[in-house]
């Protein structure tokens, strides 16, 4: 089976979407983690604030595979037998992939620092953990625009 | 419904009352005790005649007894951890005690505290000493192992007039030379090598004095360094079985202070409870310090629900006859405490406003006009009917066997939400990924996004508007009329305006109804500026506020990609599972797969529902019509984590 240029492109939209937005997640969620961690040592009760606040930043991972998958559903490759892309549609979903792995990868890591910064306050007033939930959750918003992208744009994409 | 109406109250009584009113109301749980001496200025006439109060002495006694039984607390938590998980603290039940039984058993309480707090001392002191003599122990055990195979007694290694005798280290390859070189200055000089590790060598050295400076020069040169065995006697063999000895003793000494200390876990109850008591005890004693006293009498100033009001003073008034209790309604403008009041089906909702802030008092209590669009968007987002199925059960669950307020609260917020998603699934998306029942009733969102997308933009325009609605009715109930209509009407026209010249067959309407509401706008929104010009330009200006309706409106769209982000995630666990199924070794994987994913899957999705839906109330919906800057009702009662106290007769009355 030889694949064409097309498809090419579309693997590696597929990757990157996955890839980048993976990387934003994971750079954010350990630094999150990292910090949470050393709230935990004082004061082990708030765990499950802490644990909500370092998942926050990790969608953006998930917004990435989701895209990637649509992807490689798209074009046939996880069924085993991949379309014959056009070099345009492969452009396409090559550029299909990029709001996700680049907003994700962006909106992860500066996610991240919100949420940093929402762990000191639990660890000030715990009680205020709702609000630094919602406040961490409104950079999510521009995660959530660039998925809702990504998918519109591979799904107005005719294999 | 919405927020409490709550009246000011004065009790004035004598001192010597002083400790049972203040128990009474501790025991009502109905007022908020103001702080005095922070007066907004309005009782001025009297403030000079009365001073603050405080009971320091009494204050400082509780705390230190408080203190004694939380270090205590701490102390058997460190040795005997209490919690097994973390939904424990969820699941645990408050002991219910009647006032009149807590009294009974403070006695045994403190007796008990007594009695542990000198154990626990006397333990941490003997756990101490056994500590740092362990460590000693193992430090000479260390020094002597090397020399295990010297069978020469240590109290032959000491000097005599003539013959200097010492023991030490010196590195192993360095041992030759040495030798060599001892050779030369004194033929009479014994060496003997008692073992060689890790590249150090142990050696025993006996000299003549007459040649001490140049047998230690060549010592130096060698990196030799003394070992003192001064204090010891015997062979190493000997003194390494006695260590061994008194380190096992050590060893079992702990043990049985550590199993005093589990003899003492036994009353970690009863300590949880006197802590409790305690708590509160100082509690009612720091609540002083917010009172005026004179001489002979104190003043106490609060708030109370107005529902609540009459019950309060009865109360009071059974505790004695020299009380002054007035209540009064709350003057224009005097800004009283915030205490939401929902009907049951509402009320869980509360969980949700509570979490953004207290509404302004004279302003609305949003619970009841979100709690509708916070459940059908909930659904929207999660969108998948499997998904909801398992909400529903787990929060089900939840609440059958948590006993917290706000977390049963969240279980039924989330019921509701499951019961939702199970209906946005059946419409447009799938039951666990899978079109188990055909395919959905209404269309497919992943096939058709766009019509996802219109239907989500939609509901948000519907919001919008619900939200103007609400902030109309509080208008008009305030007898605000024409503010209803220039805020409210005017913008809806212009909205609808707009709306309807996107389609041509209602584009000349729709240009009609812009114009008026636009030129409505301009000439009422500027109402409040001096002057006609500074009234047409701020009423020019407040026309770009359509820009914000737009962008709130866009947000919306954050209902699709949530929605099919459920959907597909989901569908990539199946996809994966399947890969998996090919073979027998296969199968418990795909299991293990399927159950984890789309567990992981849905506690995922639905915190980012709860969160976003949250959101969308907060800033695109709130924005329509909420006034914060209130405060919430807190009212002067028990703050106990392990008692519940009840009334006499067992039951709690509300």
């Amino acid at each position: 089976m030889e694949f064409g240029l097309g498809l090419v492109l579309a693997i590696i939209g597929a990757a990157l979407a996955v890839l980048l937005a993976g990387i934003g997640s994971a750079v954010a969620v350990s630094a999150v983690g990292q910090s949470a961690l050393g709230v935990l040592s004082e004061d082990p009760d708030k765990f499950g604030s802490l644990l909500i606040l370092q998942a926050l930043p990790g969608t953006q991972g998930i917004y990435g595979l989701l895209v990637g998958f649509l992807i490689l559903l798209r074009t046939g490759l996880l069924g085993g037998s991949p379309a014959d892309l056009t070099l345009a549609q492969g452009w396409g979903f090559f550029f299909a992939a990029l709001p996700i792995a680049l907003g994700g990868l962006v909106s992860a890591l500066y996610q991240g620092k919100v949420a940093i910064s929402g762990v000191y306050l639990v660890a000030k007033r715990a009680e205020e953990s709702g609000k630094a939930i919602i406040l961490t959750a409104m950079v999510e918003t521009y995660a959530i625009l660039a998925l809702l992208m990504s998918v519109l744009i591979l799904l107005s994409i005719n294999v | 419904m919405g927020i409490a109406r709550m009246n000011k109250v004065y009790i004035l009584g004598h001192q010597s009352d002083k400790d049972r009113i203040l128990s009474v109301l501790q025991q009502a749980g109905l007022l908020e005790i103001n702080d005095l001496s922070q007066e907004d200025g309005e009782n001025q006439e009297w403030a000079a005649l009365v001073e603050k109060d405080r009971e320091t002495e009494a204050v400082q006694k509780l705390d230190s007894l408080l203190s004694e039984v939380n270090f205590n607390l701490d102390f058997l938590n460190s040795y005997h951890p209490q919690k097994k998980g973390l939904l424990d603290d969820l699941f645990m039940e408050k002991k219910a005690l009647s006032v009149a039984e807590v009294k009974e058993y403070v006695p045994k309480w403190a007796e008990i505290s007594r009695n542990v707090n000198t154990a626990l001392k006397r333990i941490d002191e003997e756990l101490l000493v056994l500590r740092n003599e362990r460590t000693r122990l193992q430090n000479q055990k260390q020094q002597l192992l090397p020399w295990e195979q010297l069978s020469v007694p240590l109290e032959l290694l000491r000097s005599t007039k003539t013959v200097l005798v010492e023991a030490g280290t010196v590195p192993a390859g360095a041992v030759e030379e040495m030798k060599n070189e001892l050779s030369e200055i004194d033929v009479s000089c014994h060496l003997e090598v008692a073992n060689t590790e890790r590249g150090e060598a142990y050696i025993v050295i006996a000299y003549h004095h007459g040649e001490a400076e140049s047998v230690q020069n060549a010592l130096r040169k060698a990196g030799f360094a003394r070992q003192d065995f001064s204090r010891l006697t015997g062979t190493p063999k000997d003194n390494l079985l006695r260590l061994d000895k008194e380190l096992a003793r050590a060893g079992k000494k702990q043990e049985e202070l550590l199993a005093e200390i589990e003899e003492l876990v036994q009353y970690r109850k009863d300590l949880q409870f006197y802590s409790d008591y305690l708590a509160t005890e100082k509690d009612r004693k720091e609540v002083v310090e917010n009172l005026g006293r004179t001489a002979y009498t104190f003043i106490l100033e609060g708030w109370v629900r107005q529902a609540d009001a009459e019950k309060l003073k009865n109360k009071l008034a059974a505790v004695s006859d020299s009380i002054e209790i007035v209540i009064r309604e709350p003057l224009p403008g005097e800004n009283y405490p915030v205490q939401l009041e929902n009907k049951s089906f509402f009320a869980p909702f509360e969980f949700v406003t509570k979490l953004y802030g207290a509404p302004h008092p004279e302003g609305i209590d949003p619970t009841a006009a979100l709690t509708p669009f916070f459940i059908v968007l909930f659904g929207l987002c999660l969108t998948d009917a499997g998904y909801g199925v398992l909400l529903m059960v787990l929060s089900a669950l939840g609440l059958a066997k948590v006993k917290g307020e706000s977390m049963r609260n969240l279980f039924k917020i989330l019921f509701f939400g499951g019961l939702a998603t199970v209906v946005a699934g059946w419409l447009v998306g799938g039951w666990f990924g899978y079109q188990i029942l055909g395919a959905p009733l209404a269309f497919d969102a992943l096939m058709d996004p766009i019509r996802f997308l219109i239907v989500s933009l939609a509901l948000g325009l519907i919001h919008i508007f619900w939200g103007l609605a609400v902030k109309f009715i509080h208008l008009v109930r305030a007898g605000k009329y024409f503010d209803a209509f220039a805020d409210v009407v005017l913008w809806c026209v212009f909205i609808i305006g707009l709306l309807l010249l996107l389609l041509p067959a209602a584009a000349t309407i729709g240009k009609y109804l812009a114009i008026i509401g636009a030129a409505g706008l301009v000439l009422t929104q500027g109402r409040a500026q001096p002057g006609i010009v500074r009234k047409i330009f701020s009423g020019i200006a407040s026309l770009y506020d359509i820009s914000g309706y737009l962008s709130d409106l866009l947000s919306y769209s954050r209902l699709l990609a949530l929605g099919l982000a459920t959907g597909v995630v989901a569908l990539t666990i199946n996809t994966m599972a399947e890969l998996l199924s090919g073979s027998p070794i296969g199968y418990p994987f795909m299991v293990l797969l399927l159950i984890g994913g789309h567990l992981l899957n849905l506690a995922i999705n639905a915190l980012g529902s709860f969160i976003h839906t949250s959101r969308l109330q907060y800033i695109e919906f709130y924005n329509r019509f909420y006034e914060g800057g209130g405060k919430f009702f807190q009212p002067f009662g028990y703050k106990t984590r392990h008692l519940e106290v009840v009334p006499e007769n067992g039951k709690n009355e509300q």
